[in-house]
């Protein structure tokens, strides 16, 4: 009896651990989703629930209609779909390339670059972006798509530079080194040898950049001034200064916004969060 | 045929190099420039020399601002880091549904941050919110929250404590990094868990989390504004007023971009001062960072 006692006290810590601690933690990180699309099926005009409620008592798709009837949220989101894909095809091109170029340098120069791409990491967007945007236009894309492409020139973030070159380091250099023997082009090596590879990072990647991309509120909001060019974060601003406590609308834009990103990372979350850096 | 390789393995990295001259390097050179001239963004600058750092150190909004953030940026710093640390010692065993406890803890970073702060803001609302319904019937005290200037920074810290996801996989990659026969071997030695963490686990885990906290630093300064903006405007009574707004509002807004440089000067600064301040910090801890 005591022996058994003594098992199941034993036993709690690892039930703590393995069971109950990730089953609330996972309810806790539910939360914020659930609220926002349990209150984007409230009745518009339904008073304030003064208790809390875990589902509203006469639920409605009404506001999903309604978003779409008093804003262009289909113009938004095509021009956010424009700009994601974009935004995500350029960076994966040159994020890879750069990526594919250092792993082939020599050490003083990799070594170099390295550096370089830390420190860049390290710099935060708000110490550019007046003076980016001042840049930009000068040369005359401000108003434009290509004001908000343009971070992906630079592969949008350096980690996404080193996540390519940690991949192609990690492969054996003779593979490349026969490939270049034989006369082939090093473009051509990293389309045939080291892209097909390289199919994590390019996941892992790819997921990031759409995220950056369709989350992006900052830039749009400085460089876009005519309203058929909004992107859906802007677009989403607007719907708040138009009436700030119509939160069944909100939250029905929100819940759309959300969707995209929720799907991207649903297929591809599994190279992410099992990532090998080895 | 040297020099055609090397050719190529420039022209593989000359968008990165562009880009990171044009978008990086050369608004940085400008900056410069600009934090010593008057300048609307129009007509051309006047050179005023130290005037723009001058007004800045008696312009209280300033300083507000600047105080704001770093208070921010040491308690969402730390919080998260902890927060992700937690979550990747929990989530680092490979069991059935660990999968699927990953990619959930992962979801809300996924949130575009316009909606994310739209519903912190109704979670955090004082009367209908559902945070504050659920404190009060467990009879717990609910603050007033993003309306109250004493809550309103732990507020925003509290909905970023939610968004750790990329510091998880970070984490769970440098503890996947640590070989199991380490802490087997510990564990023969008689070491009980938190020895084995704290003798084994933590110091080998410490490149990542300067990474972490590094990166997070740089983050948490940027990070403000999209909160600021929507959720408060920097109220109440400049609460939330962080150095990112300031800097939109002195250049947008009012139109002065030689105030906004110098400002943004600052910050860089300051950056650069905590990057290294963190640094020294796990260095004197005795950690390794190689």
């Amino acid at each position: 009896m005591i022996e058994r006692t003594r098992r199941i006290i034993a036993a709690i810590p690892a039930l703590l651990t393995r069971h109950l601690l990730p089953l609330l933690l996972t309810t806790l990180f539910l939360l914020p989703l659930y609220w926002m699309l349990i209150s984007s099926l409230r009745m518009p005009g339904q008073p304030p629930a003064i208790a809390l409620e875990w589902f509203p008592a006469a639920p409605t798709l009404s506001n999903y209609t309604r978003i779409f009837q008093i804003l262009p949220l289909w113009h938004y989101t095509l021009n956010s779909i424009i700009v994601s894909i974009t935004g995500v095809t350029l960076t994966l091109l040159t994020a890879s390339w750069a990526g594919f170029g250092m792993s082939l340098l020599g050490k003083r120069a990799r070594l170099r670059l390295l550096l370089l791409s830390a420190g860049l990491q390290m710099i935060p967007v708000t110490a550019l972006w007046l003076t980016r945007f001042l840049l930009l236009a000068k040369i005359g894309i401000s108003n434009s798509h290509l004001a908000l492409i343009a971070p992906a020139l630079m592969g949008s973030s350096p980690l996404f530079i080193l996540l390519f070159y940690w991949t192609f380091r990690r492969t054996n250099p003779a593979i490349f080194e026969s490939a270049e023997l034989d006369g082939a082009h090093l473009f051509r090596i990293w389309w045939s040898i080291a892209l097909p590879m390289a199919r994590p990072a390019l996941m892992a990647v790819g997921m990031l950049a759409f995220m950056f991309y369709w989350n992006d509120f900052i830039n749009p909001l400085l460089y876009l001034r005519s309203q058929t060019l909004y992107t859906l974060p802007v677009g989403l601003l607007h719907l708040q200064e138009m009436d700030k406590t119509n939160w069944p609308l909100l939250m029905a834009a929100s819940v759309v916004m959300t969707i995209p990103p929720v799907l991207v990372f649903s297929a591809l979350q599994r190279t992410l969060l099992w990532w090998e850096l080895e | 045929m040297i020099s055609a390789r090397r050719a190529q393995i420039f022209a593989l990295l000359a968008p990165y190099l562009m880009g990171a001259f044009l978008l990086v390097a050369l608004p940085a050179g400008i900056s410069l420039y600009v934090s010593f001239t008057r300048y609307d963004g129009v007509s051309t600058p006047v050179w005023v020399g130290l005037q723009n750092f001058q007004l800045l150190r008696i312009e209280p909004l300033f300083w507000v601002a600047l105080i704001n953030s770093l208070i921010y940026i040491s308690q969402a710093v730390l919080l998260r880091t902890l927060a992700a640390l937690g979550l990747a010692l929990l989530y680092n065993q490979p069991r059935r549904a660990t999968g699927l406890y990953r990619a959930i803890a992962y979801l809300p970073t996924v949130i575009p941050d316009t909606a994310y702060a739209l519903v912190w803001l109704w979670i955090l609302n004082p009367l209908y919110g559902p945070l504050n319904l659920a404190l009060r019937a467990f009879n717990l005290p609910a603050p007033a929250w993003l309306t109250d200037t004493r809550w309103a920074i732990p507020a925003i810290v509290l909905m970023s404590l939610f968004q750790v996801g990329e510091g998880l996989v970070i984490l769970l990659a440098g503890l996947r990094h640590i070989p199991r026969d380490l802490k087997d071997s510990a564990r023969v030695d008689g070491a009980n868990a938190l020895q084995t963490f704290s003798a084994i686990t933590l110091p080998l885990l410490s490149p990542w989390l300067i990474l972490l906290t590094v990166r997070d630093v740089v983050l948490s300064f940027q990070n403000t504004f999209t909160p600021a903006y929507i959720m408060t405007r920097g109220g109440p009574y400049y609460a939330t007023y962080f150095a990112p707004l300031l800097i939109y509002e002195t250049a947008f807004d009012r139109l002065r971009f030689g105030q906004g440089a110098a400002i943004m000067l600052i910050v860089f600064a300051v950056t650069i001062f905590l990057v290294l301040a963190l640094y020294f910090f796990f260095e004197s801890w005795g950690f390794d960072d190689d």
